[in-house]
Order: C-alpha cells, then sequence, then structure tokens
C-alpha cells in the first residue's frame, strides 16, 4: 500500500515536471529555451559529480578526524577556519587560478564551479560523520572492543552503521548547499568578462540580466523548486526514514558553526518528532566549541598563515614585495573600511532581527498548534527548496523597477538575507520546543502559566541554547549571502548601465575580487577574507561561545 | 471526610491508529489526613492516573471529585511534585518556589518571603540562589517540595518522587515528606503518591493501592494499620507481612 503510493507520487511527480517543462519549452520564447533540458543536465551532473567527491572526501578524512588523534589536532582546527571564510568570497582566487591554468577554457571554469561547490557541500559531510563517531556511545565502543573487533572489523560493525544517517543528514544538506551556490558557481563576472558554464543557475541568471525577462526567471525558479522538492521527496525523505530507524542515534542533525549554507533539511525530521533527539547534537555542538586547546587554536591559525601565504605565491608567481603591499592598500575606499563593516553588519544585524522574530513567532506556533503546523510546514516545504541566491536576480530586477536601482538593492539585500537566515532559526526553533521535556511543559499547566506569560517564562528559556544554535548558521549563511548581496557588477537597462553597489564589506570584497586592477588586487582580498574570518570568529567567541556556555546550565536534565 | 474521589476513569492511548488501552474503570477515594499510595508495575498507567487527578490529563471517561466538585484542570488546591522534579533550570531555588505565586499575582516581596519560608522548611536555607544545574538530586527534590507546599494545597500528588534518588537521600526525604504530613501547622495533609517500590509504599502510607499491568486496574488493597512513626518497625515481622501481602497481590493481578 505504501509503496504503491511511492510509486504513485513517483510517477506523478515525474509526469508534473515533464509538462511544465515540455509547456515552458513550448509557450516560452527565448532563444535559448529549447536547450533547458540539456541545461538541467549538466546542472543535475554538477551537483552530483561534486556530491560524490564531496562524500568520498567527507568520510575518509571524517573518519581519520575522528579515529585518529594526530589527524584530529590538524584537520579540525583547520578546516573548522577554512568553513569560517565565507566561500563566495574566495571564489574569485579560485576562478583566476583554474582560468589561468586552462587559458580561458571552459574546462577550468567547470573545475572551478566544481571546486566552489565542494567547498560548501563538504563541511556538512565531514562534520557530519565526525559528529557521529564522537557521538558513538562509550558503552557500544567498550563491548565492541571486549568482543575483540578492531581494525576493519570494527570499522564494518561500529564506525559505517554510526556514520549512515550522519552521512544521510549530510548528504542532504549538501544537495540543498549544492543548489544555492550553483547560481554563483555557474555565472560570473570576472575581471570585466562573464566565465560561464552551461546550467540552471547560469540560464536563471542570464535571464535576468541579459534578456532583462522578468517572467522567464519566474519560471526558471519555479522550474527549479520543483525540481529540488521532488527530488528532496524522492531521494532523501525516503532515505531518511530508512535510515532514522535501527541505529543508536536516529537522524543525526549536525549544527555547525562558522559560514556555511547548510541549506534545507526537510519537514519530515520535524514530522518524525521524538526520533530525532536534537537536544543531544546540541549538547554534542556546545562540546564541540569548548574543546579547542590553546595549542590547537595556534596551529590552525599557522597553518593557515602557511597556506595563504602559499595561495599568494602561487598567484602573484613569487613573494610580494613591499611596495605591493603599499600598493594593495593605497586604494582610497581603503579608508572606508570601517564604515563598510558597520555597515554590513548593520544589514546582517537588521536581517537577523527580522528573521530571529519572525521564526519564532512562527516556530512556536507551529511547535504547539498541530492546525497552524498543517499551514506552516507546506511553506516551510517549498521556502526551504528555493535557492535563495536565485531569487536574488528576480528581487533586484522587481525592487528596483519600483524603488530605483540603489535602494532596490538594498532592500533586495535585506529580503533575500530574512529568507536566507529564517529557516535555520525556524528549524531550530520548532524542533527545539518540540523536545521540552514533558515534566516542564507539566510544570507550566499545573502552576496555571497560559499565554505570553507561559512564552517567557518557560517556552523562550527552554529553546535559548537551539536560538544561539540557529543564530549561529544563520549568521554564517548570512555572511555569505551578503558578499553576493551587496554587488551587482551587470551592466543592466536598470542600472543605467553601470555596476551598482551597496558600501559594505561585502561589495568591497567583491570589487577587490573581480575587477581589474588597481581596484582588483590579490592581497588586499586576502585581507579582507581574513577581516571576515576575523569578524566570524570574533562573534563565535565573544558572542555564541560565552551565551551557549551562559545557557548550559539552563539545559532539562532528563 | 472523604477529600478526593476517582469515579470510573477509563483511558486508552491512541498512536499510529491503534489503540492502547491504559486505564480500565479506576475508582477510589482518598480521605482528609490519609497518605495513600498506589503501586503497580512499569507501565501499568499509575502515572497517568495521577496526572488525571492533577488536571493535567483528561480521562476518556468518569470523573475526579474534590471535595465533591468535578476537577478538569489543574487546581492550586492540589498540587503535585515530579519524578524529575520538574524545577525550570533557568530559576534559582528560589524563583522556582515563586514560580506559582506569581501566577497567582501575589507581590513581589510578599512572594519572595512566602518562598524563603518554604525553602527553609526544607532545610534549604542559603540556597535560594543556586540553579538547579548546581544542586543534587535530593536538594532538587527538596526544591520541588517547597514549591508544591508554597501554593499550601490540601492534595500533595506525588509521582515517584523518590525514585531518581540514591537509596540514602531517599530515606532522608521519606521522612521529610513524613514530617510534612504529619505537622499541623501545614494545610497539606492529604497525600496521594505513585511508586512501584513496595517497602516504601508499605512504610509510608495508610493504605496501598495496587494495580494490574496494563491496562491498568485496581487488583487490591492493603491497610497498613502500623503505628507511626515506623522506623523501628521496618525489621518487624508485621511490616514484612504487609509486604507480602502486596506482592502477592501484584503477582496475582499479572493473570
Amino acid at each position: 500500500m505504501r509503496r504503491a503510493k511511492q510509486a504513485v507520487a513517483f510517477i506523478a511527480g515525474l509526469l508534473v515536471i515533464v509538462v511544465m517543462y515540455w509547456l515552458v519549452m513550448n509557450f516560452v520564447k527565448n532563444p535559448e529555451i529549447s536547450s533547458l533540458p540539456y541545461y538541467t543536465f549538466r546542472t543535475l551532473l554538477r551537483i552530483t559529480i561534486t556530491l560524490g567527491i564531496s562524500i568520498a572526501w567527507g568520510v575518509s578524512f571524517g573518519i581519520l578526524a575522528s579515529t585518529n588523534k594526530t589527524a584530529s589536532i590538524i584537520l579540525v582546527p583547520f578546516i573548522d577556519l577554512l568553513q569560517s571564510v565565507p566561500i563566495l568570497g574566495y571564489f574569485p582566487v579560485v576562478i583566476l587560478f583554474f582560468i589561468s591554468l586552462f587559458q580561458g577554457s571552459e574546462i577550468g571554469i567547470e573545475i572551478s564551479a566544481i571546486l566552489l561547490l565542494f567547498t560548501s557541500m563538504a563541511w556538512a559531510i565531514f562534520f557530519g560523520v565526525v559528529g557521529a563517531i564522537k557521538g558513538i556511545p562509550t558503552n557500544i565502543v567498550e563491548s565492541a572492543q571486549s568482543f575483540g573487533l578492531t581494525g576493519f572489523k570494527y570499522m564494518r560493525h561500529v564506525i559505517i552503521p554510526a556514520i549512515v544517517p550522519a552521512l544521510i543528514s549530510g548528504a542532504t544538506l549538501a544537495w540543498c548547499d549544492g543548489w544555492f551556490f550553483m547560481i554563483a558557481a555557474e555565472y560570473v563576472m570576472y575581471q570585466g568578462n562573464i566565465y560561464s558554464v552551461p546550467g540552471l543557475g547560469y540560464y536563471l541568471a542570464k535571464a535576468a540580466y541579459v534578456y532583462n525577462d522578468l517572467k522567464l526567471s519566474g519560471i526558471l525558479l519555479v522550474l527549479i523548486t520543483a525540481i529540488v522538492l521532488y527530488l528532496n521527496f524522492l531521494i532523501w525523505h525516503r532515505l531518511m526514514e530508512g535510515a532514522s530507524t535501527g541505529t543508536y542515534k536516529p537522524a543525526i542533525k549536525m549544527d555547525l558553526s562558522g559560514v556555511g549554507k547548510l541549506g534545507a533539511l526537510s519537514p519530515s525530521w520535524l514530522h518524525l518528532g521524538d526520533r530525532v533527539h536534537r537536544p543531544k547534537s546540541l549538547i554534542l555542538f556546545s562540546k564541540w566549541l569548548k574543546r579547542y586547546t590553546r595549542l590547537e587554536k595556534v596551529i590552525a591559525i599557522v597553518l593557515s598563515l602557511v597556506a595563504i601565504s602559499f595561495i599568494i605565491y602561487f598567484i602573484a608567481g613569487r613573494i610580494p614585495s613591499i611596495e605591493e603591499f603599499q600598493k594593495a592598500f593605497a586604494d582610497p575606499e581603503f579608508a572606508n573600511l570601517p564604515v563598510y563593516t558597520v555597515l554590513t553588519l548593520g544589514r546582517l544585524g537588521v536581517a537577523y532581527v527580522i528573521s530571529l522574530g519572525i521564526a519564532l513567532g512562527m516556530g512556536i506556533l507551529a511547535a504547539e498548534h498541530k492546525k497552524v503546523a498543517a499551514i506552516f510546514y507546506p511553506i516551510y516545504d517549498i521556502g526551504q527548496a528555493v535557492p535563495i541566491l536565485a531569487l536574488f536576480p528576480i528581487f533586484f530586477v522587481t525592487f528596483s523597477r519600483a524603488f530605483g536601482g540603489a535602494f532596490g538593492l538594498e532592500i533586495t539585500a535585506i529580503v533575500v538575507l530574512v529568507l536566507d537566515m529564517i529557516w535555520y532559526m525556524f528549524l531550530n526553533v520548532v524542533s527545539a520546543v518540540k523536545s521540552i521535556p514533558s515534566e516542564i511543559k507539566e510544570v507550566g499547566h499545573l502552576f496555571g502559566f497560559k499565554g505570553l506569560k507561559r512564552v517567557t517564562h518557560l517556552v523562550i528559556p527552554a529553546i535559548l541554547p537551539a536560538i544561539v544554535t540557529g543564530s549561529i548558521l544563520s549568521w554564517g549563511t548570512g555572511w555569505n549571502t551578503i558578499i553576493f548581496a551587496e554587488y551587482m557588477p551587470y551592466e543592466l537597462e536598470i542600472t543605467g548601465g553601470q555596476p551598482l553597489t551597496l558600501p559594505g564589506l561585502g561589495s568591497y570584497l567583491d570589487k577587490t575580487g573581480y575587477l581589474p586592477p588597481p581596484k582588483g588586487n590579490p592581497i588586499r582580498l586576502f585581507f579582507l577574507l581574513s577581516l571576515i574570518a576575523a569578524i566570524v570568529l570574533l562573534m563565535e567567541g565573544l558572542v555564541w561561545r560565552r551565551l551557549l556556555r551562559k545557557f548550559e546550565k539552563y539545559r532539562v536534565e532528563v | 471526610m472523604t477529600v478526593l474521589e476517582i469515579k470510573n476513569i477509563t483511558k486508552t492511548f491512541h498512536q499510529n491508529k491503534s489503540e492502547i488501552s491504559v486505564l480500565e474503570d479506576i475508582s477510589f477515594s482518598v480521605d482528609k489526613d490519609e497518605f495513600v499510595c498506589i503501586v503497580g508495575p512499569s507501565g501499568c498507567g499509575k502515572s497517568t492516573l495521577l496526572r488525571i487527578i492533577a488536571g493535567l490529563e483528561k480521562a476518556d471517561s468518569g470523573e475526579i471529585l474534590f471535595h465533591g466538585q468535578p476537577q478538569k484542570s489543574p487546581n492550586p488546591k492540589i498540587t503535585m511534585i515530579f519524578q524529575l522534579f520538574g524545577l525550570l533550570p533557568w530559576k534559582t531555588a528560589l524563583e522556582n518556589v515563586e514560580i506559582p505565586l506569581e501566577v497567582l499575582e501575589i507581590k513581589k516581596e510578599a512572594r519572595e518571603e512566602i518562598a524563603k519560608s518554604y525553602l527553609r522548611m526544607v532545610g534549604l536555607e542559603g540556597f535560594e540562589n543556586i540553579y538547579p544545574h548546581d544542586l543534587s538530586g535530593g536538594m532538587k527534590q527538596r526544591v520541588g517540595i517547597a514549591r508544591a507546599l508554597a501554593l499550601q494545597p490540601e492534595v500533595l500528588l506525588m509521582d515517584e518522587p523518590f525514585s531518581s534518588l540514591d537509596e540514602l537521600t531517599a530515606k532522608t526525604l521519606r521522612t521529610l515528606v513524613l514530617e510534612i504530613w504529619h505537622d499541623p501547622s501545614l494545610p497539606t495533609n492529604t497525600f496521594l503518591m505513585v511508586s512501584h517500590n513496595v517497602e516504601e509504599a508499605v512504610y509510608m502510607a495508610d493504605r496501598v493501592m495496587v494495580m494490574s499491568p496494563r491496562p491498568g486496574r485496581i487488583v487490591g488493597e492493603v491497610r497498613v494499620d502500623l503505628p507511626r512513626p515506623r522506623m523501628e518497625y521496618l525489621r518487624a515481622p508485621e511490616y514484612f507481612h504487609r509486604v507480602d501481602e502486596v506482592v502477592a497481590i501484584l503477582e496475582k493481578g499479572k493473570h
């Protein structure tokens, strides 16, 4: 019965998508419309290949980092540091490297697109695997040892079963990350030239910027969302349901810090309810944050300095001279850096407050009222399947038509940021409210807490740790998005044929990375990247870690 | 005088389209100044029954009468202490005791005064500003007791209050609870406790109600007429006789 239902859903979904394609290809007029299936195929192939690479890398390095102490001391802080650098920030470096390596041929762009996707996908899998292995209960490890399971057998009977759920959820996140970054990776303006590889992201960007066709971009967005939704339901939901039974730590949701759009979780996680044991991952997460020793931090910093100078050396061809350093920072805009930092932080802050407010309201309502949940979950389902960066061109064209270029871009930036940040908060709030222990809820009921008093005295304090985790994730993904959102490099009709920028750290980074010299400058680019990484780490250390440690006490012991 | 009357309570849980009958036609009553204990195997629905009496859950049929009045929602005159203490981790010991008073909209100074006096009564003077995280299990349950007493209830419901404590702590707290029950200066004098520890039940209660495994029914009742304080009877044959009686009913109830 269930199987039959699934088969029907499978075929019906496919049919809907085929019909959609047929309609679009027959009724939309655009010179490139006949290539739509080919673009879809290329994008799917690209994301799938990258996913394969990410899984191979994530599993092997994850196992290495969690079973070998030396490897862990070197790898984990290094990777944590790497992922605190916004992915979109170092894209120009990657592009520069591969374009020069392959002399501008498509393969170079293809490789840089895959590398960008890889850096957005791999972390989720790596940290999922590490978290899962660390999370194997001691009694299981000890009993395996006492029965003499070592080496390969230990791997097969203990490690692999433990990481399968994490792998599936990590791969799901990675898969959605892939869609998120696709649009940024497939169509890039670098030093005045547009570098692109065929794909849906490329076509979407072109529809908005080149054909200036809002209808087509809207249609493409709907198509992309439909495909993501369909594949989510087809593959990931099923895998996740299958994986969450029969393991001792079902459906591990890892929470990870720093920058990295973790993309969408499906609400089946929410429906699974008690099976998804979130507090545990929260505990793991906060332990994670507190774990670094000074030694590890020093090693990580030294390693990244070595890596950075290596890359600079590679790009400049030699170690830069003092004059080159002076030249790098002679840019007149450089003096505005403090203002830019404040403006960008302000944008992120505004978007964060808005999304926190909406997510809290929606999340608490959805977690406690079935009827509200019945409305919100489908919205969530669709909302999280829309690749947020893909909304950008559409919003920009719409808002700038209504409000004019600069103000339109400002509004677009905030709206896109909110849409990007809100899902983490929502997901964390819902699952945290759902996992408030029944005794606490009963105490509230017994002593007559109602309405707002109940929310402020009981619900919000109980979910504070989850709010902090959600905030870290939101800010992480926000940093990525703002690098994309402050800068409109294309010479559009609406912007009077001029590139458009919002003053801020993100746009300055883009200009430094993508424009030809003297505006573009690799040394300054690295400086700005390190600055952002430093801000991210500083916020983590000064704000989030402290809050988590403080709220640790608030955790209800069950 | 009858304080609590439990009449024909039935409860069924619905899970994944299957129905699980938890409680079947439970009836009994509790008198003023009485200490009644409900004993049963785990999963027999005794905690659910206690929650229905507290107004935290609804029965499918039957009713709870408090002084003859039907009870449907929580009532400050009937309050409860929990197995896992149910303290809010984000509030200090004092604030936790203040919570129910705050809901009743008692002024800040007045409720602090009341809360402090109850914390003193359970032996937690000096621990007012400590968070539950830093309290031992026994201390947490003391806060739970103080919080329940602060409402000056008539009936105190206890859901396996000692089962997550070590035996030594449990022993001390049993004595504390019995002292509170005896204390004529306190309005709280009707106690209903759920336990799976037969010795504990016989030691503390005037009457032990025995429940069968799921679906929970009352399969028997043992009156414990040993004189109090019972500490000296803990090795007496009369005491073991009552314990055996309860165990025999429990065994019989399995079939």
